[in-house]
């Protein structure tokens, strides 16, 4: 019950935050230089004003800067993200189609990263100073210290154009009409590059953050009475050390877990995959005002969501810690 | 006359013997050594570039696509446009160092201030200020960076301005939580009761003991800031008037396949250096953090 | 008494094209790459360059034009034109259906040039001032009446400029608002299918269409590829079998060119004749004088620009109007790259070392890196340049706003000087808030009157003789500095046949396009 009363909490006080958030995405995006209409009528390569007046009318850009406001925040109250300007699509529409995509792609690296990156964490602690140890420090040292872009290019070089083992872009092969089983193996091996290079970095920084926090949890008063009982190694590792280690790395995994959505935009882009981080790049230079605040608004609930959820799980894994 | 001049005298050699301690600390750290190395080594080139390549980073020099050692003088190869890439490297490693450090500059002063306001006065200001910094960390802060670089429009100051206001929410809850401990300890409850300035005792008493994690942090930043930097300008959103590594590699993306040289070289200068800081971080502390320190051995 | 014009030729002219030296094999499809995503596929509503691309299957005018820029068949089978080159009359083609099996008829022509495109095509609208009334004689026949003779108007019938619409659909409905904007339909050789949003758009072969046997392909995909290293990589992999102009970076174009059976064709922009300039502010600093203008023209080095930038392909031009323009001429000073004269230019005006913002074009490296190269040269020759970076939003508004020294652009000519050459230097066109006009701000009276007289005058002779004059003034002038006559290259397979062979290539390629597999 208690629970329940702080999540509500939680909930009321998110949706403070996120109309927040929208009020000052609206004023950011519309501080740019240039407005939707202007784009648009540069990418036709002709306009006159007659043009411009009619693009602006009709997108409601004509009314005073506080009306559309009002207009905005009184939509997206009710859940109404608006129209997207470019595409002339409802903007909940075009979100949640790319919202999958990102969440799959993203999901996956993230959950690779954090099996591998707690499983090499774990080991390169239980060895500490051993060559298992420095090897891995190492790998996790050089993949935190890359950047993204350069990693997946690399990948996309030897393993698409090079070896010819894997498709370099897209989400799937595009009029091969898999169906079923087929159409699943297919995104799966679009997957694999893109998820790969996005978990490489995420999963060195869960190495990293393993390893020290487990160090930390060693030195501790509990593990040394444990380890004077006599209890296997192994399973003071495993039983205590990881048990409490843990908690910094589920701190760590929900902050991720909200950036996920809106911190796949080089890994989208460069393997052009349809997701939402691309999405918001496109709305960004094109001035779509509403998609673009569309995604932000979609992308912070999710960071507000994650958080939540870890707060959650931290009093699964750690009862003594209590919600407040 | 005579007292003062007896205190300061073991008060210096009690810092000396500090500063001997902290180095003899960060030199039994291996890897920090060798980062500091890399570091300086990365510092000294952006010093002397001028002197390395004396034209600009800019002009055509060769002809285009020329590979890595092929022609005397230009070991690095050149680009689309027959540009020296050693003398970009040169050049790309001032930009990076300069954005790094000063936009890490903007993120402590940023959240060194609302951290310590928020940890020291507490109660409403402290829930102010920290709802603010939660909102700051709400927002996808790649996606923040992109549209407030694309807002300012690409500049070397619009770079840092968006790294630094990014960048700063960790280090308010840093400052926050240090201020929130040192503030209930004996020596800062003596100044207050002495009757000392709030400013006082923020700036003197307590920020100077929250310096170790800070600077540790601020090492980690300066690396994570490059590579922002370097993410920034691969999506074409750099400074046009500055050589960067950042934007070597973007501008060498399209033709990664007849050129890997270009994308290379730049790519590994920025592993390397975000690499040094790292390491050097580390070092820092083990040295600053000495009860933690064994447990990298 | 009216003279008939061309109809034999023109016919003979669209039978040779039809029906080249191999037989044509139907069937197949064709992977394109379409960049970016078009914001709509409805021609009448949206003209921008993807759209036209996908769209320009869809739908038809009444011609269409070969590489030389004479008028074809294709709605229209025959046309005529009165003595004084005032009364057009077309008949239309029988037996012509629309995609939803409605048949098209004069009606048609009358609603989408009088009615739906004077509302919503700004380039249209600006020819169709020249008209007085557009008439159906009867179901196949349509009377365009001019106020007086207008020398480009047998070019303002490409589908991109006049698409027909079905006026059973969009009728008495609210034009930009209508559903049956996101299901084109059209009378083109390809029909709508489906348009997977951020991903693919799919046309199927329009088994209806009025040329019998064609299209020959079954269908076609353009893939929507966000990023050009990975345009590159799809081609490579064979995902798709054409790369229309723009869409890899321009240094990787020898690459794919190289590779096997791959080849690629600078044609297809006849039409068009993108025209690459550096937009100079002339209201303002040095760039108000012409001596300043004069020495950018001789600090460029634009062959450079042209063969490590541009792959070589195009043409470094004379003046204002394109080599593949009708009425160009190279009878005007030359600027070749002469950093010395320039700064001899320099020293003559005093000019004091006045730092000039460059404004670059930003659609991708290319650009940028031509930018830069620009940068160098100014600055070789004693001009200090800073470049400002901007996107597309910022850089329009930056234009329409005049807020800049020097800028990059590139427009179309659409083939006659008054309909793309003329607008850049008007003084009637000198209007803020927007970036087809005279953005230079550029003012002669001489300019305007030769201009004003040559749209016109008739017949040809009467006009080339003006137009000639007006290149001369203007190359003389440097108003704004002619960099390139860009000729973007078409990637293909070599195997895909019959792709590019008018004046508008891809736009409307895949009518006779087909696969010899």
């Amino acid at each position: 019950m208690q629970k329940l009363i702080y999540i509500a909490k939680r909930l009321v006080k998110a949706v403070f935050v996120l109309l927040a958030i929208v009020v000052l995405n609206f004023f950011l995006i519309r501080a740019a230089p240039g407005d939707p209409a202007q784009v648009m009528a540069g990418e036709a390569g002709a306009a006159d004003e007659i043009f411009i007046a009619q693009l602006r009318e009709e997108f409601g850009l004509d009314e005073p800067l506080h009306v559309q406001l009002w207009i905005y925040v009184s939509d997206i109250v009710t859940l109404d993200m608006g129209y997207s300007y470019r595409q002339d699509e409802p903007v909940a529409k075009l979100v949640f189609e790319r919202l999958p995509a990102t969440l799959l792609l993203t999901g996956t690296a993230f959950v690779l990263s954090i099996l591998l990156g707690v499983l090499l964490g774990a080991l390169a602690a239980a060895r500490v100073g051993k060559w298992t140890d420095s090897l891995i420090t190492v790998v996790a040292l050089v993949f935190y210290a890359t950047p993204l872009f350069w990693i997946a290019l690399m990948a996309i070089l030897l393993f698409s154009v090079k070896l010819g083992w894997l498709p370099g872009f897209g989400m799937f092969s595009v009029g091969a009409d898999y169906t079923g089983f087929a159409a699943v193996l297919d995104v799966l091996q679009h997957l694999i590059l893109p998820a790969a290079t996005l978990g490489l970095f995420f999963m060195a920084i869960y190495a990293r953050l393993t390893r020290a926090s487990m160090l930390e949890v060693m030195d501790m008063d509990f593990v040394k009475t444990a380890r004077a009982k006599g209890v296997a190694p192994a399973r003071i590792t495993r039983i205590h050390v990881l048990r409490n280690a843990i908690l910094p790395v589920i701190t760590l995994a929900g902050i991720q877990a909200g950036q996920l959505v809106g911190g796949a935009v080089l890994t989208e882009t460069v393997f052009a995959w349809p997701g939402i981080g691309r999405l918001m790049f496109d709305a960004l230079l094109q001035r779509d005002y509403n998609l673009l605040l569309g995604v932000f608004f979609v992308s912070s609930a999710m960071v507000i969501l994650f958080n939540l959820v870890t707060d959650v799980v931290y009093t699964l894994v750690d009862p003594r810690i209590e919600l407040k | 006359m005579a007292t003062t001049t007896a205190s300061e005298k073991p008060q210096r050699s009690a810092r000396a013997q500090a500063f001997a301690d902290f180095c003899k600390r960060f030199a039994r750290n291996k890897g920090a050594v060798v980062g500091l190395v890399i570091l300086l080594a990365v510092v000294l080139l952006a010093l002397i570039a001028p002197l390395l390549y004396p034209a600009s980073p800019w002009q055509m020099v060769q002809r285009p696509f020329l590979p890595p050692m092929a022609t005397e003088g230009f070991w690095f190869g050149t680009d689309t446009l027959g540009r020296d890439i050693g003398a970009g490297l040169a050049y790309g490693a001032r930009i990076s160092l300069i954005v790094g450090i000063v936009s890490t500059v903007v993120a402590l002063t940023i959240g060194v201030t609302i951290g310590a306001l928020a940890g020291y006065y507490g109660g409403y200001l402290d829930d102010a200020l920290m709802r603010f910094t939660e909102f700051f960390q709400t927002i996808p802060n790649f996606a923040l960076a992109i549209v407030l670089v694309a807002i300012f429009q690409p500049s070397t100051t619009s770079v840092i301005i968006a790294i630094g206001i990014v960048s700063w929410p960790p280090v308010a809850r840093l400052v926050r939580g240090e201020f929130l401990s040192l503030r209930s300890r004996e020596f800062v409850q003596a100044s207050i009761v002495l009757g000392q300035s709030n400013g006082h005792i923020i700036t003197r008493q307590i920020l100077p003991n929250t310096l170790s994690p800070v600077i540790v942090m601020a090492s980690l930043m300066i690396a994570q800031a490059i590579l922002l930097e370097s993410s920034l300008s691969f999506l074409g959103l750099g400074d046009p008037n500055t050589m960067s590594w950042g934007y070597m590699i973007g501008a060498a993306r399209t033709v990664i396949r007849q050129a890997w040289w270009m994308s290379f070289f730049p790519g590994v200068a920025i592993l390397l250096t975000v690499l040094a800081l790292n390491l050097v971080g580390e070092g820092l502390n083990d040295a600053l953090n000495p009860r933690l320190a064994r447990k990298g051995r | 008494m009216l003279r008939r014009i061309c109809t034999l030729a023109a016919v003979a002219a669209a039978t040779a094209l039809a029906t080249p030296a191999m037989a044509q094999t139907s069937g197949g499809t064709m992977n394109v790459v379409i960049q970016p995503e078009p914001p709509g596929l409805m021609l009448g509503i949206t003209q921008n360059g993807p759209t036209q691309m996908v769209a320009g299957n869809i739908y038809e005018s009444l011609l269409r034009y070969d590489t030389e820029l004479n008028p074809m068949p294709s709605l229209a089978e025959s046309w005529e034109v009165n003595e004084d080159g005032t009364v057009y009359t077309f008949k239309l083609k029988d037996g012509v259906t629309w995609h939803d099996g409605e048949p098209f008829s004069a009606a048609d022509v009358v609603f989408s040039a009088d009615v739906f495109l004077r509302e919503t095509h700004p380039r249209l609208r600006v020819s169709l001032q020249h008209v007085e009334t557009i008439e159906a004689l009867d179901d196949r026949t349509v009377q365009f009446t001019l106020k007086q003779p207008f020398g480009p108007f047998l070019g303002i019938f490409e589908v991109g400029t006049m698409p027909m619409v079905p006026k059973h659909i969009y009728e008495g409905t609210d034009f930009k608002n209508n559903p049956m904007n996101a299901t084109p339909i059209g009378t083109g050789p390809f029909k709508f299918a489906e348009w997977e949003k951020g991903s693919y758009i799919r046309l199927v072969k329009n088994e209806d269409y009025h040329v019998e046997g064609q299209p020959y392909l079954d269908e076609i995909y353009w893939h929507v590829i966000p990023d050009a290293a990975s345009r590159s990589v799809a081609y490579e992999t064979g995902k798709v079998d054409v790369l229309p102009g723009g869409s890899v970076e321009n240094f990787d174009v020898q690459r794919l060119v190289d590779l096997e059976n791959s080849c690629v064709t600078g044609k297809g922009w006849e039409y068009f004749a993108p025209h690459a300039w550096l937009w100079v502010n002339n209201r303002e600093g040095p760039m108000a004088d012409k001596r300043f203008r004069q020495a950018i023209m001789y600090a460029l080095d634009r062959e450079f620009a042209k063969e490590v930038i541009w792959n070589g392909l195009g043409q470094v031009p004379t003046g204002p109007v394109s080599s593949k323009t009708r009425f160009y001429t190279d009878d005007v000073r030359q600027y070749p790259h002469d950093p010395e004269k320039a700064k001899e230019l320099l020293a003559e005006m005093g000019y004091d070392g006045t730092p000039i913002r460059l404004l670059p074009l930003p659609y991708g490296e290319t650009w940028q890196r031509w930018a830069e190269a620009v940068r160098q040269n100014l600055q070789e020759a004693g001009i200090a340049v800073e470049m400002v970076a901007t996107d597309v939003a910022g850089w329009n508004q930056k234009l329409a706003e005049w807020d800049y020294d020097l800028a990059f652009t590139y427009l179309y000519q659409y083939g006659d000087p008054a309909l793309g050459v003329a607008r850049t230097y008007l003084s009637s066109n000198i209007a803020k808030g927007s970036q087809w006009n005279n953005v230079e701000g550029y003012v002669n009276e001489e300019v305007d009157r030769l201009f004003n007289e040559a749209a016109v005058a008739f017949p040809d002779s009467a006009r080339q003789e003006l137009y000639t004059e007006v290149q001369q003034i203007l190359v003389e002038e440097v108003p704004v500095a002619w960099l390139l006559e860009i000729e973007f290259p078409t990637i293909h397979r070599c195997d895909v046949k019959d792709l590019v062979d008018t004046a508008i290539g891809v736009n409307d390629g895949f009518r006779n396009a087909w696969l010899d597999r």
